[in-house]
């Protein structure tokens, strides 16, 4: 008997509109609020992540490679190889001077692969036109913005030995 | 109902104060996203505490607000 004068009370539609007009604006705020918040929290989950990333990365130890042919280069062409892993492609130049240096061969644009080219005196990236710097990696011309990771070398005994990225 | 309308501008203050904080955080993000590719490591860390202080910031304002509005429909 109580239930039924209780819905004679209540309007039906009131069961669709729970929520009073005035109300509704309210109500909006604070979910958006949270909303906010939450998305606050995943950003700084994000960032700590990338934080852990870095400094795992940072302590990251090299192996040491030794590079097959590379003491019998000529000058003025280079040679490809694989550092640290299989699947990090690189390339030693042996510039017109004599001068022996290695870059990662993956172009920091768009990740095409760089070619020497011993006209220019250059390293150079044929799907964007990107120009490196042969001395140092540094880009000079093309869309790349950020230089080539360089490898580490050490001439030993038995020939070239890469021994680590700067990046 | 003066207090009512007094939460609401107060409502709406410190969703623009929430709103600022999340924008500088995803500038952070992306600044540090930026510096892991260009393996500048050094400024991670401080990117991820900054971030995790404004996370604070707007936990803090959001309990506010919400003790705040509770408080006001109490009172109705």
């Amino acid at each position: 008997m109580a239930d039924d004068q209780k819905d004679a009370a209540v309007p039906r539609w009131r069961e669709d509109f729970p929520v009073r007009w005035d109300d509704d604006h309210y109500l909006t705020r604070r979910e958006l609020a949270k909303f906010l918040t939450l998305g606050s929290a995943l950003l700084a989950g994000a960032s700590g992540l990338l934080a852990v990333a870095g400094t795992r990365a940072d302590t990251q130890t090299w192996p040491d490679s030794v590079i097959a042919g590379a003491s019998g280069l000529l000058p003025g062409t280079s040679l490809l190889f694989r550092y640290p892993t299989e699947a990090d492609p690189c390339i030693l130049i042996k510039d017109g001077r004599g001068e022996v240096r290695a870059y990662s061969q993956v172009c920091t644009h768009l990740s095409c692969a760089v070619r020497y080219e011993a006209a220019g005196n250059t390293i150079a990236c044929p799907c964007h036109k990107g120009l490196f710097a042969v001395e140092d990696g540094r880009p000079t011309g093309g869309p790349p913005t950020r230089p080539l990771p360089r490898i580490r070398l050490e001439r030993r005994e038995d020939g070239f030995h890469a021994v680590g990225v700067d990046v | 109902m003066r207090t009512r309308e007094q939460g609401s501008v107060l409502f709406a203050g410190v969703l623009v104060m929430v709103a600022t904080l999340v924008i500088i955080q995803l500038w952070l993000l992306t600044a540090a996203l930026e510096a892991l590719l260009a393996h500048t490591y050094d400024v991670l860390v401080p990117a991820a505490i900054g971030s995790l202080v404004l996370c604070g910031a707007n936990g803090l304002l959001l309990r506010y607000v919400i003790t705040f509005d509770a408080t006001v429909r109490r009172g109705r």
